[in-house]
């Protein structure tokens, strides 16, 4: 085999990926402004070392791809701008964010919570909403 | 005392061969190599630091736990990329035995990636950051990194295109390599409203980094070593390095889809991904064959050459059991479904991205900065003691993750569980994480020791 293969190969093969990878990335819907904002709160405080969105992340907190459809969007606001003590530690408390950052980032999960993931979480906890 | 003595800890380690004519790019791929070894030594100690975090409740940090992660993600990639682009200079001047394109850029190039380098990890330690995964510095900091990359490979094509007639496959190889770290960055250092698009992204490092563009720079370096220590004739290598490039591209591009799947991209990703997964795991069988007929025909003598074997080899298991077999495991879509975002995941990480990228930088690192000198008797077998700690370390640590994570898998994902109640029910395994950790920390420490005096004594000549 020649360089001059490689170097074909190499860049018809990144070309199609990249292109395949932009019309596969399309959204459902428009991602609203409120969830944009809410995406840079989720980002400016790192959640994703500890959280998984889609299942990419930490593995210290659950993941929150779903979790407004299991938690009340008013539960979810009050736990971040009053976030009590995370078990099993008896002082530190979960970040707090105030009271509109909350709300965009809320939000966001909820716009994240309509994207498709083909099946995936396997097992959705016993969806009762716990208001 | 007496043992501390026995492993060389103390005492003299090296000693000085004839020196060798020495390139300008060698003496420089030094610094970068020494530099690698420095922020591997302060990953380790990052690294356990995170992992006692996890397991004592309330415990008093400067740095809290998703900073101190994002530290440890970011010295992942940092130090085996300017490992890479160390030894990519070193064994570049080797393959072509001359200079290359411009040694003042290579000078340049690394106080720019040392630069944002260190201000990616200083800001975050200051809680600053952008928060993606992998990527949690802020993205003007990877605009320098890119800079750096720039540099590095518009260097090595010119580097090639002096001498057009004469380029041999690895330094083609290791070039192509450095070009495709670049292109996959740049589109991180933008930012994505789009969480999908944002997601994807991401794996252009997370992945195509680690198991393209690093496949390629490593096979390079590997190819190079085998020449050079006799392990495989150049015809040999010339034969098979191009196929198994080109197959690390194909396999390596396309294999993204593996993580690809539950992201919200269409199903057909789930067959994508999963077939040419399998061709990823081709250049491998490559690679191991390559090895052991080089080993089965050639006895090497000396022991800095052993050294590096043993780190190389190291590699090479890894290649074969983390990242190819364990990488298939979890790539069929029906075990990935239970797997995604379990501990299971972080062991098959850490043997994959320590065990096979790891290991040949620190194999490269090592032979750069020994030129010209040869282990004594108790240098070497220090050196191995580390790699055998290394290895331990590694496999306890990873071997505690995978059971929690099959344990997550159970309760959490197949029985329904709550998170936190099956997360709490694991601690012991991340203890044992810890303990594992521990003895990795101790090899970490222990090799980049031997190959700071190592440094220190050719520094002298
Ligand atoms: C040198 C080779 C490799 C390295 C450095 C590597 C590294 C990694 C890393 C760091 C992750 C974790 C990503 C995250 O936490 O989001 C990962 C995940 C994964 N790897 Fe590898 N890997 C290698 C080889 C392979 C191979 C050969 C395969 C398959 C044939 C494979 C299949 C996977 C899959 C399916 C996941 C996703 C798991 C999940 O999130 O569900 N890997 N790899
Ligand atoms: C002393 C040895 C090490 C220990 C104790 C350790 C510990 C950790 C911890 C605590 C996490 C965070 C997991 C979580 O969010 O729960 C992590 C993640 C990670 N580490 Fe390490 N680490 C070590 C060495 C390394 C090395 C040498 C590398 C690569 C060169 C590496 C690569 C990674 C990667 C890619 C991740 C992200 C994927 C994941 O979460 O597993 N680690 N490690």
């Amino acid at each position: 085999m020649k360089l001059k293969t490689l170097l074909l190969l190499s860049t018809i093969s990144l070309a199609l990926f990249i292109a395949i990878t932009i019309i596969s990335s399309r959204l459902p819907s428009p991602i609203p402004e409120s969830a944009v904002a809410g995406k840079l709160v989720w980002q400016r405080h790192n959640c994703i070392s500890c959280h998984t969105l889609f299942g990419n992340g930490g593995y210290d907190a659950d993941d929150l791809t779903n979790i407004t459809t299991k938690r009340a969007l008013s539960y979810l606001i009050d736990y971040l701008v009053q976030p009590p003590v995370m078990r099993p530690n008896n002082y530190t408390h979960h970040p707090a964010l105030d009271e509109v950052d909350a709300e965009n980032l809320v939000n966001y999960l909820e716009f994240v919570d309509t994207i498709p993931t083909l099946g995936w979480p396997p097992q959705e906890e016993d969806a009762e909403k716990d208001l | 005392m007496k043992l501390f003595e026995y492993f060389g800890f103390t005492g003299k380690v090296n000693q000085l061969m004839a020196p060798k004519q020495q390139f300008i790019a060698q003496k420089i791929s030094r610094r970068y190599c020494v530099f690698a070894i420095s922020l591997f030594s302060l990953q380790g100690i990052v690294a356990l630091l995170g992992a006692v975090d996890l397991v004592i409740p309330d415990l008093p940090s400067p740095i809290p736990f998703e900073y101190g992660r994002a530290i440890h993600l970011g010295l992942s990639t940092f130090w085996p990329l300017i490992g890479t682009m160390g030894m990519i200079y070193f064994f570049i001047t080797a393959e072509l035995n001359r200079e290359i394109y411009s040694p003042r850029l290579a000078r340049w190039q690394f106080w720019i990636v040392i630069l944002f380098c260190l201000l990616i990890l200083g800001s975050l330690a200051l809680r600053i950051g952008n928060g993606r995964e992998f990527l949690e510095g802020m993205p003007i900091f990877y605009v320098g990194i890119c800079l750096a990359l720039a540099l590095a490979s518009y260097n090595l094509i010119q580097t090639l295109l002096t001498d057009k007639r004469n380029i041999t496959p690895a330094a083609a190889t290791m070039t192509v390599g450095m070009t495709f770290l670049l292109l996959l960055l740049l589109p991180n250092t933008l930012t994505y409203t789009n969480p999908i698009a944002d997601e994807a992204t991401k794996f252009w490092v997370v992945h195509l980094w680690e198991e393209m563009a690093f496949e390629l720079t490593s096979a390079g370096f590997i190819a190079t070593f085998y020449v050079v220590s006799g392990l495989a004739s150049r015809a040999q290598i010339e034969k098979w390095l191009y196929l198994e490039a080109s197959l690390a591209v194909i396999g390596g591009l396309y294999g993204t889809g593996h993580h690809y799947y539950w992201i919200g991209f269409p199903a057909v990703w789930l067959i994508l991904g999963s077939l040419l997964s399998l061709v990823e795991v081709v250049p491998v069988g490559l690679l191991v064959h390559m090895t052991y007929k080089g080993l089965k025909h050639k006895k090497i003598r000396s022991n800095r050459e052993k050294l590096t074997l043993w780190l190389l080899l190291s590699s090479v298991f890894y290649h074969i059991t983390g990242a190819s077999l364990l990488g298939l495991i979890i790539t069929v879509p029906w075990v990935n479904l239970y797997m995604h975002g379990t501990f299971f995941t972080s062991g098959h990480a850490h043997l994959a991205l320590f065990g096979s990228l790891g290991f040949v930088v620190l194999a490269g690192c090592y032979y750069v900065l020994s030129q010209g000198s040869e282990p004594t008797l108790k240098g070497y077998k220090g050196g191995v003691l580390a790699v055998i700690l290394l290895n331990s370390g590694l496999i306890a640590m990873s071997s505690a993750l995978m059971v929690a994570g099959l344990m997550q898998a159970y309760f959490w994902r197949i029985l329904g569980m709550d998170f936190m109640e099956v997360r709490l029910s694991l601690n012991p395994y991340l203890i044992l994480r810890v303990l594992g950790g521990m003895v990795f920390t101790l090899g970490d420490l222990l090799l980049s020791w031997h190959i700071y005096r190592t440094w220190r004594t050719t520094n002298a000549k």
